[in-house]
């Protein structure tokens, strides 16, 4: 009986390695994003059929955790084959020679240089180190303001006229359009997209002529009156201000879609929109939210928008080469449905067909997406961004929800921002 | 377990009443104050997100809104990973009990009632380990962990928990009072010593193995740090880290987060109610522990 | 073979069997704790980073001379003395009188017991997330304040306020442990003989007095206890602090120094750093029980 067992246990074992070794699994990581998921599952299932072998397992998790799991994995030698980030939280991965370089033909192009010509200029930058090209996009983001319109006429505001399109004007709109019972804050205006500082806030900075690293990339915090400024507008911002907003509110654009009387704008990408759909359609058919432009400063030395971030598909150079290769081939299959990115979720891929098709033109508000996309840069991005960001998030914190002043909390940033400009 | 010093009053003269009275008010309102939150979590947990924010605050639920529920349970990508994860954490809390449990009595038995050479200096140094936080050596650990390729995976998430000083110390107090004319007798029947342990030892330290196990998997159930450390997927995550992943960015519904939260809980307290007892002698071995 | 020789193999034997009962668990001790408070010490000397593939520097106490110059980690060792000091001092307090009172009690003793340690079982993360939304300025934090003190729409600021959030931190970790130690204290009064006090009450003592002269001064080693493992495990404190931080609550208040060792490691990549930080924390928490055994070993009672 023993002997049976024995002989039925190795007989399992060997067939379960001759399962592993005609196999392969390529790993996929992702943040959630439930309309991404839907098609994403559909092209897993299409290229599997195409690749018998092959199993493609997709894995997401929070947009705010993945940035760890991916770099704890990474630090294990046990990444993922592929995975996407936002750029400021890939580049490092480049820096420290950690990715397979896009296999030109794998993906289906014939040369390098035709992976350029399909992209908007400009777009492949922060992903081509040292003469190689490390990512393709997966989408490229803006965000404008999302406004509900009928909170805005309920306190007599015209949403087509009197949108704040400075950040006075938006300071005035957000406390018309507050309700409070005593101090406490029971609708905001508007509010903040408080961890991505690098993409929403920095802009605020620059508008007003400053700058978070010098040109030749050795001072850190350029112009040190523009950011004081932006800080203290924060601090008036924050609860101990005039109490418009905080950090430790409910997030402004998941209240948005709920349409309940929560609060009245918020700051997203295009891809706002297919979530607004998802989560409440009713809300999305009615017509009742519009979009605009990133508001500047009064007596801004500069006209800058929100940045744009890309996040970039990326595979894991320490697998094998065959695995390297089908990554790419398989990103390169999702990729060949812009169209359906664009529809179905909302994510732009920055390829010249795609912006010139009828598809991004028919989208509601693409224009004002497209005009401050034009005017605006990509977010900073380096080795160190990550770190960079997570300091300025102290900072603004600092400022808004305790009593340190804005010239303090200041020079403990430029103190640490140099600190790490210096490290490397 | 009963009054000390304020025991019977022979003659309730009107300061002791007013004083008994006090007594009662601070008792209750601290038990208000301990109690509300937890029940703060199960109404909140059966009202819509718009409900749970409204001042003020209504105890009961106008009526029971079992969608948050389902939304915890189907998670906010609709995967159902919260089940997988109940299941990771109770594999985990179990594993890492048993293994404690019989480890610890194992060292405890040998270090109670054998003398060795060097014994005392074994005592002293498994003490030690006492010293050494968890948290001082977590980053160590994880670079341990990822050489022998442990990270994301069940024996990852247990090995470092399978024994503890304290468990080690708990047993070995409970053996040192057990008689030796009892082990020495069964010697004398011809019982090996693990016979002895099997036999003797074991079914005669059921409350202790009891207390002990229910503590480690108190302790387990509640583990953050390391699964935050050494876990990456979504299949092997415990419960801690579903509850951080639904509440990241402040993007989640608060009534599901409740209802993550209550379900999370429900387990635990029913352990707790039901074996009750060996939770409260499981704080007094703290009392009673002598070097 | 003489009875000498006889017993002298019996005991040989036990002996090889006491090694035996005990080798599990001293090759566990090896791996999982000697080795990497070793490795931790090691890589402590060295400025390594997490991504990279390249050898590390040696720099010997480099990490640790930063960390000294570094007001960032003063600012965690504040954090976490402040918050070791503001959450086990009310405990030991309250769970005192708490477990007085419950002990004076006939009746509910023991739903009393259990209600006050329910939270203990909770965890960690359950009780985070539940105060975060009772800290919401719109949430209970806020209506039972002004509730008690008729000021209605005054927000406390819960986690908006640098000293507040320090405070609500404090709270919650005191309201999951006070029950917990409140039973300890319990235990610890009910095992001070009746003897005694019937024998104060011939002397004339009253309730007052027997509770400064008896009640106390016996309670001593339980107090001691009571303080060293609430310290001790206030210096670990973690996830509260975590959760709220992720909650939106400003980090530096309340960056204590697991924190930091997290953030440093995991976000900033400096592993190097990240072990000199857990060294230090070794040694602090080793000084905390080299205390303990100290004051243990001179406060032996014996009734």
């Amino acid at each position: 009986m023993k002997k049976i067992s024995i002989i039925l246990f190795l007989i399992m074992l060997l067939s379960l390695t001759t399962v592993v070794a005609n196999s392969m699994e390529i790993t996929f990581w992702t943040h959630e994003d439930p309309n991404r998921t839907e098609i994403e599952e559909r092209y897993i299932a299409e290229f599997e059929q195409e690749n018998p072998g092959v199993t493609i397992k997709r894995v997401t998790s929070g947009s705010g955790q993945i940035q760890e799991l991916v770099l704890t994995a990474f630090a294990a030698n046990q990444g993922p084959d592929i995975f996407n980030m936002s750029i400021e939280d890939e580049y490092a991965y480049i820096v420290n020679e950690r990715l397979s370089p896009v296999d030109y033909a794998a993906c289906g192009y014939p040369s390098l240089q035709a992976i350029y010509d399909a992209y908007l200029p400009g777009v492949l930058d922060p992903v081509t180190y040292q003469g190689k090209l490390y990512g393709l996009p997966l989408e490229l983001t803006n965000w404008c303001i999302y406004i509900n319109k009928k909170i805005f006429r309920e306190v007599g505001l015209d949403p087509e006229k009197d949108y704040p399109k400075t950040w006075e004007e938006m300071m005035e709109v957000s406390d018309k359009l507050a309700i409070r019972e005593g101090e406490i804050l029971k609708r905001r205006g508007f509010d903040f997209r408080y961890p991505y500082y690098l993409v929403s806030w920095i802009p605020m900075v620059e508008q007003l002529g400053g700058k978070l690293i010098s040109d030749d990339g050795k001072t850190a915090i350029v112009n040190e009156d523009a950011w004081i400024k932006v800080l203290d507008y924060m601090k008036e911002w924050g609860p101990n201000g005039r109490n418009l907003g905080s950090p430790t509110y409910t997030n402004a654009r998941k209240l948005f879609n709920m349409d309940n009387n929560d609060i009245a704008m918020c700051l997203s990408g295009l891809y706002q929109q297919g979530r607004i759909k998802a989560d409440n359609p009713e809300f999305y058919e009615s017509g009742e939210w519009m979009i605009v432009p990133f508001p500047i400063f009064e007596n801004a030395v500069q006209d800058v928008p929100c940045a744009y971030y890309g996040h970039y598909y990326m595979v894991n150079g320490q697998k094998p080469v065959e695995n390297q290769q089908m990554a790419w081939k398989f990103i390169a299959y999702m990729l060949s449905h812009p169209e359906e990115y664009l529809t179905k979720v909302n994510l732009i891929q920055p390829t010249k067909k795609l912006i010139e098709s009828d598809t991004y033109r028919s989208i509601p508000y693409s224009d004002v997406f497209r005009d401050d996309m034009a005017k605006g840069h990509i977010v900073y991005y380096g080795a160190n961004s990550a770190k960079i960001q997570s300091l300025i998030k102290e900072a603004i914190e600092t400022v808004m929800l305790t009593d340190t002043s804005s010239s303090d909390a200041l020079q403990t940033l430029k103190r640490k921002v140099q600190e790490v400009l210096e490290e490397d | 377990m009963q009054n000390r010093w304020l025991k019977k009053e022979k003659k309730y003269s009107f300061s002791s009443q007013v004083i008994n009275v006090l007594i009662w008010g601070c008792l209750i309102l601290m038990a208000l104050f301990i109690l509300m939150p937890t029940l703060f979590m199960f109404t909140a947990s059966f009202m819509p997100a718009s409900d749970i924010l409204k001042m003020p605050y209504r105890w009961i639920p106008k009526d029971f809104y079992w969608k948050n529920y389902w939304q915890g349970i189907k998670g906010n990508d609709g995967s159902f990973i919260y089940i997988r994860n109940i299941f990771n954490s109770l594999i985990v809390a179990i594993v890492v009990s048993i293994s404690t449990v019989i480890l610890s009595a194992l060292a405890g038995f040998g270090l109670a009632k054998y003398s060795f050479k060097g014994r005392s200096l074994v005592f002293m140094m498994i003490m030690g380990t006492m010293m050494i936080p968890f948290e001082a050596i977590m980053i160590p650990l994880y670079l341990v962990a990822t050489k022998l390729r442990l990270q994301d995976s069940y024996p990852g998430l247990i090995l470092p928990f399978l024994v503890n000083a304290f468990g080690i110390f708990l047993m070995r107090q409970f053996f040192i009072t057990f008689p030796d004319e009892i082990l020495d007798a069964a010697r004398i029947d011809g019982a090996s010593e693990f016979m002895i342990f099997r036999t003797i030892i074991l079914p005669n330290s059921i409350p202790a193995i009891a207390t002990l196990a229910i503590l480690t998997f108190k302790a387990q159930w509640d583990n953050l740090l390391w699964p935050l450390l050494v876990v990456q997927s979504e299949e092997m995550k415990t419960i801690p880290l579903y509850i951080i992943k639904f509440m990241a960015e402040k993007h989640t519904d608060e009534g599901a987060m409740m209802a993550v939260a209550a379900i999370a809980s429900i387990p635990i307290l029913v352990v707790f109610f039901k074996l009750s007892k060996y939770f409260l002698s499981g704080a007094a071995l703290y009392s009673s522990r002598k070097g | 073979m003489s009875k000498k020789k006889l017993i002298y193999s019996i005991e040989r034997q036990k002996a090889r069997w006491g090694w035996i009962f005990v080798a599990p668990s001293l090759i566990f001790f090896s791996l999982f704790s000697f080795y990497p408070i070793f490795t931790a010490f090691y890589t402590s000397l060295f400025k390594k980073k997490l991504l990279s593939l390249k050898p590390p520097d040696f720099i010997a106490l480099g990490n640790y001379l930063y960390l000294l110059k570094s007001p960032d980690f003063w600012n965690s060792m504040r954090a976490t003395i402040v918050f070791t000091l503001g959450t086990f001092i009310p405990i030991l307090v309250f769970s005192l009188i708490l477990a007085i009172f419950i002990s004076s009690r006939k009746r509910f003793q023991n739903f009393l017991q259990l209600a006050y340690y329910s939270p203990a079982v909770l965890s960690s993360v359950v009780a985070a997330v539940i105060w975060l939304l009772i800290f919401d300025p719109r949430g209970l934090g806020n209506q039972w304040l002004n509730f008690l003190f008729r000021s209605p729409g005054v927000d406390h600021k819960w986690l908006a306020n640098s000293i507040m959030v320090q405070l609500s931190t404090m709270l919650v970790y005191f309201w999951k442990y006070v029950g917990y130690f409140t039973i300890i204290f319990i235990v610890g009064l009910a095992s001070i003989p009746q003897s005694i006090y019937e024998a104060a009450k011939i002397d004339g003592g009253n309730d007052w007095k027997n509770f400064w002269y008896i009640t106390l001064p016996l309670l001593k080693p339980t107090t001691i206890l009571v303080s060293i493992i609430s310290m001790l495990q206030c210096l670990r404190t973690f996830s509260t602090q975590y959760l709220f931080t992720q909650g939106g609550a400003p980090l530096a208040p309340i960056n204590v120094i697991t924190l930091n060792i997290y953030h440093t490691a995991i976000r900033d990549h400096q592993i190097g750093r990240a072990s000199a930080m857990s060294i230090i924390l070794f040694i602090i928490m080793m000084l905390f029980t080299w205390i303990q055994f100290k004051t243990s070993r001179a406060d032996e009672i014996s009734y």
